[in-house]
């Protein structure tokens, strides 16, 4: 008997000395709360320093604001900005800002602010976007509620970059800890996290708008798809922000309890193809495995039909969309004799992909149709972000790669040779550069024009256009449909 | 008895499986057919196909080629490098048996999934630091078997003899230890190769083990699990496969636990 | 027997010690540098030289390894690369949902096995004894995390009894957290219970062969009640070795229920410190779990010591 109360002691001893360390944020549930379920969680809160789309999911337009913002149609509308001009020369931007707004350390905030988040972009991010600011040349406080600012040359890009968290607007006063204690003007406030499972927001009782419906939204990170459907079913959540296991999504539409929203995002799953590297630097044989892959074939095995056939780095929801998605149909037999024109025979290609299940779905299907043509690929997986940012993005030691680009606009990266496309055309440099300057009009003409070019290089090669789609409960509305920005928008959503 | 004839069946089916794969599979395992995706049982794919239209058998049976890979070469790291450990340990001087079994000890200490992991981040994980990681976690259950085979061994009149006779260390390590601890080693190998196809398969389910398209049981099953409420037979097929493998390899252990000298198996 | 177990915790400290240095060295061996992890790709020199400087890795490694282990020893791991967060109390928490979860486990696995290797060895010659070795066969063949999913499809998906995972602290609502331990426990304790069923039927049909036992039954005493008057004592101390070994086992095979139910303990902190390359994090964690394993193994040797009377007298 002795024995066995030996064992129990330290089973007890272990889970008691566990029991103590078990506190954590609490969540009241109630009609008030709503649980949102994300798959990649933020590693900090501190966007100007780390990258990657999960931090200004959570944070931009909930916790912190821009002068401007993006609305489901992709159209920039008034946030803290309440009007502004633009001068003729298109250099010289006045916003009047909205009174009465202020940070959630009490910091009101003013055009003093707007001067210091701006030009901070310049000095202290280090994200890959922020060198779209690189175009401001100075910010004047004409008065308190009205900043002036002055770009160098003209850009359409400018205005819209700041919908993104780019355009996020700090306090001096409260960038001291940025990765951990996020202070922004916006509805809500960051409450609690648990590492590893779930961030909290609060209501900010002195927001200067519209009251959010919902005062305290948990955002719950799940990893596994799966899980992640899971704890919808068991009430776990209310609402899947991205659906990531895209076969499971009849079962949500069979089922009164939930709501599918679907409509479509900015996401190009592309085939990276490293144009700065042998065989991939032959414009020949990246055509070639254009027309290798079945595009059709892939969306319906690797992600169940769901998403959009493109040929080009736009989504349908930019200005300047062309349907480009048919010019190179599946031709095996044209891949083999564009190959064989290239002398590119036998090859043997590193399919270097980021652990992430659409990423591992698709390269299967790349690698099977390659291989009918006769180009071996060798798929490795690795660590996402961490290994694959360094490995493939920074170090470009890749051939292919298969990745969601989800930043809106992307295409412009196509103006950089850094880039890791390893793509240096100097008409798309040229015709992206005149967009950015010209007239709206122009800006679509040559945009145009840069999608065309890309396609006909087979810079990339665009799988397919991620499906947005959110499963819901079916009590909870006010989703938006197309995810264009890089926000998750909490503050529409409202009871139905 | 009964134990040795199923678990040699089990085994005998996996090793048959893997061994018909080289030569023939109904289909090509990792052939991606849209029209053929998530068929059914019957039919002309046996277990049906999965989100890819891969079929399933074809599968399994290249899976099983992977998961013998990884228990013999897992299973002979373990024993080639513990086995001498445990002799060394068991003839030499009492502190140096102390300080190898400590050592040993020590390794315990890191388990065949940390250590997978941790290979993993160093070298990119695939098949072979998960087996090199499973490998070196046994190393000690196979040390510590051989140690205590050989101190019995030791004790012996014939190894009596043979020291008085003057022959060396190393030969009677080779000529009388090793053949008289040899059963409890197969006994081991087979105990161990079934931890190394479960601890396989969990690897490959959180994505350090085998990289696709390589089947593998651990990663058809993690493959199946969005699809587990409309599909669940692509969890059930390659489940039952790692079931058979491993009820089949420690069933073989049991019996073959049970044949040996009834007294040195119990003692050890 | 006090210098035996004198003995027994300078091996423990040695090993600590060594282990340490083993993990420490192997995170120094990893490619990548934190510096460029943490900032991006855009980070200027000046910023990666000043970060470096700030994370300390920029000094030598001996000197890197007494500052790391000397705050270990005061609870202090460092602050995260990624998260910039200090490490300690983020550990501290995640080790609390692990050792619930392997406490709730072992004990879902005693629960199983004590009863069940018992009834096996007891009627070790009837078909039901038999039954039962063979059901523990079965149930060792199974992986925890296949156990969890299909315990998450029946009792979460279909008939919503319990939830699919997540985790609810004790001390906020304890329904909850019970309620969401229930599965994690059994999907672990199950397979758990099965290995342990083995090693308790074994031990106890050893204990049914000892003369003290046939002479008890010869007393007229039935071989239950002839076991738990005289032989669970000298059953419990291969049992208790075996359990060391167990709990070692749950510990990691928690890393992957973890992963399944999306529990936010060691194992998925563990995952996803790997994923973003926090090195200190990892390495905090691999140091707590194999201190962990290794203080399971001294108790456990402890215990022995204790027990076994044939230990004792030396």
């Amino acid at each position: 008997m002795k024995a066995r109360l030996h064992v129990l002691a330290v089973a007890l001893l272990l889970v008691v000395s566990g029991c103590s360390a078990g506190s954590s944020a609490s969540v009241s549930a109630g009609p008030d709360t709503l649980s949102v379920g994300f798959t990649a969680e933020p590693a900090n809160f501190d966007f100007t320093r780390t990258d990657g789309a999960a931090i200004p999911q959570a944070l931009l337009y909930n916790v912190y604001e821009g002068l401007v913002k993006l609305d489901s149609q992709g159209r920039v509308v008034p946030l803290l900005a309440k009007s502004w001009t633009i001068s003729p020369d298109r250099k010289t931007y006045d916003f009047q800002l909205q009174p009465g707004v202020k940070f959630s350390n009490g910091a009101p905030f003013t055009a003093e602010d707007v001067k210091f988040s701006l030009l901070r972009v310049k000095t202290d991010w280090t994200i890959s976007i922020k060198s779209t600011m690189d175009v401001v040349d100075h910010v004047d406080v004409v008065a308190p509620d009205h900043a002036r600012v002055v770009l160098s040359k003209p850009s359409n890009g400018w205005l819209f970059s700041l919908t993104s968290r780019l355009g996020a607007m700090f306090s001096p006063t409260g960038v001291a800890d940025l990765a951990n204690k996020p202070i922004g003007t916006g509805p809500y406030v960051v409450a609690a996290r648990k590492r590893g499972d779930s961030v909290v927001l609060k209501a900010n009782p002195a927001y200067w708008g519209r009251k959010p419906a919902y005062k305290t939204v948990v955002l719950k990170y799940i990893k596994d798809p799966t899980a992640l459907n899971n704890a919808l079913y068991s009430n776990g959540i209310d609402v899947i922000s991205a659906i990531t296991a895209p076969d499971s999504i009849p079962q949500f539409q069979a089922d009164d309890r939930f709501q599918v929203v679907q409509g479509t995002s900015n996401s190009e799953v592309t085939l990276a193809m490293n144009n700065a590297r042998a065989p991939l630097n032959d414009v020949r044989v990246r055509q070639a495995l254009t027309y290798a892959i079945d595009r059709k074939a892939l969306l319906d095995t690797a992600w169940a039909g769901r998403g959009t056939l493109i040929g080009s780095m736009v989504p349908p929801t930019d200005p300047w969309y062309e349907d480009l998605a048919n010019v190179y149909p599946f031709d095996p037999a044209k891949a083999k004799a564009l190959l064989t024109e290239a002398g590119a025979t036998n090859l043997n290609l590193r399919l270097r992909i980021p652990n992430l299940p659409y990423a591992v779905s698709a390269a299967q299907v790349v690698q099977s149709q390659l291989a009918d043509v006769g180009v071996r690929t060798t798929i490795e997986p690795l660590d996402f972000p961490a290994v694959w940012l360094k490995q493939v993005f920074t170090d470009h030691d890749y051939d292919l790669s298969i990745i969601q680009h989800v930043e809106a606009r992307d295409i412009t990266t196509f103006g950089k040779p850094k880039y890791y496309w390893g793509y240096d055309s100097k008409r798309v440099q040229q015709l992206l550069a005149d967009a950015d300057s010209g007239t709206p009009e122009q800006q679509v003409a040559d945009m145009k024009q840069v999608a065309r070019q890309l396609n006909t290089d087979a810079a990339a090669d665009w799988l397919f256009l991620f499906p947005n789609v959110i499963v819901a409960k079916a009590k909870v509305g006010g989703f938006v449909q197309n995810q264009v920005s890089e926000s998750f928008d909490l503050t529409g959503l409202a009871p139905r | 008895m009964r134990n040795l004839v199923i678990g040699g069946v089990l085994v005998g089916l996996v090793v048959l499986a893997a061994a018909l794969s080289f030569f023939w599979t109904p289909f090509d395992p990792v052939k991606v057919d849209a029209a053929h995706r998530l068929l059914g049982f019957g039919g002309e794919n046996l277990f049906g196909t999965d989100k890819f239209g891969r079929d399933l058998l074809s599968q399994i049976m290249v899976g099983a080629r992977t998961t013998l890979y990884v228990g013999v070469v897992a299973v002979g790291i373990a024993a080639v490098i513990g086995t001498p450990l445990g002799i060394l340990a068991g003839m030499s001087p009492r502190w140096l048996g102390e300080f190898v079994m400590r050592v040993n000890d020590l390794v315990l200490a890191f388990p065949a999934l940390l250590l997978a992991i941790m290979f993993g981040a160093v070298f990119g994980a695939d098949t072979l630091t998960a087996m090199v990681a499973i490998g070196i976690a046994t190393i000690p259950s196979f040390a510590r078997i051989a140690r205590s085979g050989t101190l019995q061994v030791m004790s012996t009149e014939f190894v009596l003899a043979a020291r008085a006779g003057g022959r060396s260390k190393l030969t009677i390590a080779v000529r009388h230890v090793l053949p008289n601890i040899s059963g409890l080693l197969i006994v081991q190998a087979s105990v161990s190769f079934a931890i190394a196809v479960l601890a396989e398969a969990a690897l490959s389910f959180l994505g350090f083990g085998t990289r696709p398209p390589t089947p593998s049981w651990g990663r058809m099953l993690q493959e199946s699990q969005e699809l587990l409420t409309v599909q669940p037979r692509l969890a059930l097929v390659p489940g039952i496969a790692i079931a058979i493998a491993v009820l089949g390899f420690n069933l073989l252990g049991d019996g073959l636990r049970d044949r040996l000298d009834p007294r040195l198996a119990a003692k050890v | 027997m006090t210098a035996r177990v004198l003995r027994r915790v300078a091996i423990f400290v040695v090993s600590v010690l060594v282990a340490s240095i083993v993990v420490f060295l192997f995170m120094a061996v990893l490619p990548g540098d934190p510096a460029q992890v943490a900032l991006g790709v855009n980070a200027t020199p000046e910023l990666l030289a000043k970060t470096r400087a700030e994370f300390g890795i920029d000094r030598p490694l001996v000197t890197q390894y007494f500052d790391w282990i000397g705050g270990v020893l005061h609870g202090d791991f460092g602050r995260s690369y990624v998260t910039r967060d200090t490490i300690g109390p983020q550990l501290l928490d995640r080790l609390g949902v692990t050792l619930w979860l392997v406490g709730a486990g072992m004990l879902v696995a005693l629960v199983i096995a004590i009863p069940a290797g018992t009834f096996a060895a007891v009627k070790h010659r009837k078909a039901s004894g038999a039954g039962v070795s063979g059901l523990s066969q079965i149930g060792v063949a199974i992986p925890a995390f296949l156990a969890g999913i299909i315990l998450v499809q029946i009792f979460a998906v279909q008939l919503r009894w319990l939830p699919s995972g997540g985790w609810t602290p004790p001390d906020q609502d304890f329904g909850e957290f019970f309620r969401g331990l229930v599965l994690p426990a059994l999907s672990l304790g199950l397979v758990q219970g099965a290995v342990l069923t083995r090693y308790v039927r074994s031990a106890v049909l050893d204990t049914l062969g000892q003369d003290y036992l046939r002479t008890a039954r010869s007393k007229g005493l039935r071989p239950g009640q002839a076991l738990v008057r005289h032989g669970l004592r000298n059953a419990s101390v291969p049992v208790v070795t075996v359990l060391g070994l167990q709990l070692a086992t749950l510990l990691i095979g928690a890393v992957v229920v973890e992963r399944v139910f999306v529990l936010p303990g060691l194992g998925s902190m563990l995952l996803d410190a790997v994923s973003s390359r926090d090195l200190l994090t990892v390495q905090g964690i691999v140091l707590v779990l194999v201190v962990g394993v290794l203080l399971v193994n001294f108790v456990v040797d402890l215990l022995y010591t204790v027990l076994d009377p044939r230990l004792r007298g030396s």
